[in-house]
């Protein structure tokens, strides 16, 4: 039931699966292989087929709203769901080196300490305690690693402003809500700059 | 509180103050002291019952990582909170199963209602039923590893306990230190001072801490443990847990209870099954986990379930099988009449399932023989 990153990035060293055809409008984006248009669409590559395919529901639902996306999706139904999510989560990302909680103890840049520490005194858990060492993502939780600055930032601000909802007891919405606007800004960085 | 404040210091009044008593051993005369005031103060255990925890609870507040101090007992510090995120890395050393100590105890040990260490670290040595003798804090520390990481407990004495006895001991000293303003770095002690916890006449407490919380007090800090769930109104139940765990827990815990695996470790614990805590573990108590539950469930978020809710799920999850109590002798019913006596489901079926412990996993196995 698990995705397990690291054998997804195994699998990606295969011959490069052709796009289909009903990626292809995905490709104009986010990049023929996923790999992200700065700041037209965010990175796809890195991410698990299972959180593509639930976001694409969202954007069906309104749960997440953004005009561009909401007539994108409309666009992939039904079995192309699977397809799209399967094509784009096969593609290739960097290897990072990993970061696991606790090889640093003392962290003084403070976005790589609520990463891995959290902010307990606000009850912000560590960011990498759901979405794995240095943030990578599997299953339903997002890479952070390596995506988008911009596009963190601006789903932090969706979060907070109810744009972007559909986790399950607003378990994100709600951690969102307590980051300051210099956190949000700090944090987008911080994970954007992991390759 | 006030009275108990007035109390203290009208029993020590006639102490003078020391300038600087962290860097001196402490007199003799102040555990005396210390003794004295346990006698002469009303047993704090019935006055701090889970349900006030929000009202006027101060919680110790352990000084930031970032102060732990350079040097060798710094290590030991710094090993012990490392050991405490990244407990995988005595994967098949000590722990048998993919949890890290972090997974129950939130924030690093430090978060208060969440059993935290610096509470702990004051509570010990203390009598445990469990093994029917006193516990030093290293024997309730390799305790865990029998129970709660499936594995083997490291030696007494061993650099783990002893860095994990040095964290625990700093978080809670650090604490104490900032709450009644004493300056300077953390007094350090030797190993085997460290692993016997600081529940004793003999352990060199500060006397300007020791005037305003004695001995009992101290192992009684607000925060200490799982606050007990009240009771809920219908006896729990795993057939109604199931809605529960589906709508607020599988999402992180998965469908299949497995938690989350990335880049080979979990994320997100695993709750049941072969990589979880096994039957000797407290969390497989239903009133343990419901306690858990409630107010640490989901992460982040604290006390959103209802009473029922937790007590029921918590029924769920202690539902399946998992690895055997290392104290079974071949019989799950002896096992059961002998350590079992309390709420859970060993040694009994469930929804038409096989009696719990006939097809437990192994205890303590190696990674290899667990994952394909």
């Amino acid at each position: 039931m698990v995705n397990v990153m690291q054998a997804q990035a195994a699998e990606t060293s295969s011959p490069q699966q052709a796009i289909p055809a009903v990626a292809q409008l995905c490709a104009s984006c986010h990049g023929a292989q996923g790999q992200g248009i700065d700041i037209i669409g965010p990175r796809l590559a890195g991410l698990s087929a299972e959180y593509i395919s639930n976001q694409l529901k969202l954007f069906h639902a309104n749960k997440r709203q953004n005009p561009i996306m909401l007539a994108m999706a409309a666009t992939v139904q039904g079995d192309n769901i699977a397809v799209v999510a399967d094509y784009f989560s096969h593609q290739p990302v960097d290897e990072i080196q990993l970061q696991f909680r606790g090889d640093k103890v003392a962290i003084s840049d403070p976005f790589e300490a609520i990463a891995f520490q959290g902010d307990w005194s606000r009850t912000i858990p560590a960011c990498t305690s759901c979405h794995g060492p240095s943030g990578v993502g599997g299953g339903q939780f997002p890479r952070l690693a390596g995506q988008q600055a911009s596009y963190l930032k601006t789903q932090l601000l969706a979060w907070q402003d109810g744009t972007r909802s559909g986790d399950v007891d607003n378990m994100m919405g709600n951690i969102a809500l307590k980051l300051t606007a210099a956190e949000i800004d700090g944090l987008s960085q911080y994970f954007a700059n992991l390759k | 509180m006030k009275l108990l404040l007035l109390m203290t210091v009208g029993v020590l009044f006639s102490v003078p103050l020391q300038a600087n008593e962290l860097s001196t051993d402490p007199a003799p005369k102040l555990t005396v002291k210390a003794t004295e005031a346990t006698t002469t103060l009303p047993d704090r255990q019935t006055a701090l019952p889970s349900v006030d925890k929000k009202s006027a609870d101060i919680y110790l507040q352990p000084a930031p990582l970032t102060d732990i101090p350079a040097g060798d007992f710094g290590d030991k510090v710094r090993l012990g909170y490392q050991l405490f995120v990244n407990t995988q890395q005595l994967r098949d050393k000590y722990v048998g199963n993919q949890l890290n100590c972090v997974n129950c105890h939130m924030n690093a040990g430090q978060q208060a209602n969440s059993s935290p260490l610096w509470a702990a670290y004051f509570a010990y040595p203390a009598y445990r039923k469990k093994n029917d003798k006193v516990n030093s804090f290293q024997e309730r520390i390799q305790g865990c590893f029998t129970y709660s990481m499936n594995g083997k407990a490291p030696a007494s004495g061993s650099p783990e306990l002893v860095a994990i006895s040095a964290y625990s001991y700093w978080l809670g000293m650090s604490g104490l230190m900032q709450q009644y303003n004493l300056s300077g770095p953390v007094p350090e002690l030797s190993d085997a001072e460290l692993v016997k916890g600081a529940k004793r006449d003999d352990f060199p407490m500060p006397a300007s801490i020791t005037k305003h919380l004695d001995i009992t007090a101290l192992s009684q800090l607000p925060g200490r443990g799982f606050p007990k769930a009240p009771q809920p109104e219908l006896a729990y139940s795993p057939e109604r847990g199931v809605a529960v765990y589906q709508a607020h827990c599988q999402a992180c815990h998965g469908g299949d209870g497995q938690g989350q695996i990335i880049a080979g470790v979990a994320a997100l614990p695993p709750l049941w099954g072969p990589q979880s805590f096994n039957w000797g573990a407290g969390m497989h108590r239903v009133n343990t986990a419901a306690d858990f539950i409630y107010e640490n469930m989901p992460l982040g978020k604290s006390v959103q379930l209802t009473v029922q809710q937790a007590w029921d799920v918590a029924a769920y999850v202690n539902s399946f099988d998992r690895p055997q109590d290392p104290r079974f002798d071949g019989d799950v019913s002896k096992t059961q009449a002998t350590y079992h006596k309390h709420q859970g489901f060993y040694g009994q079926s469930v929804a038409g399932k096989p009696v719990l412990g006939t097809e437990s996993y192994p205890v303590f196995p190696l990674k290899k023989s667990l994952t394909p």
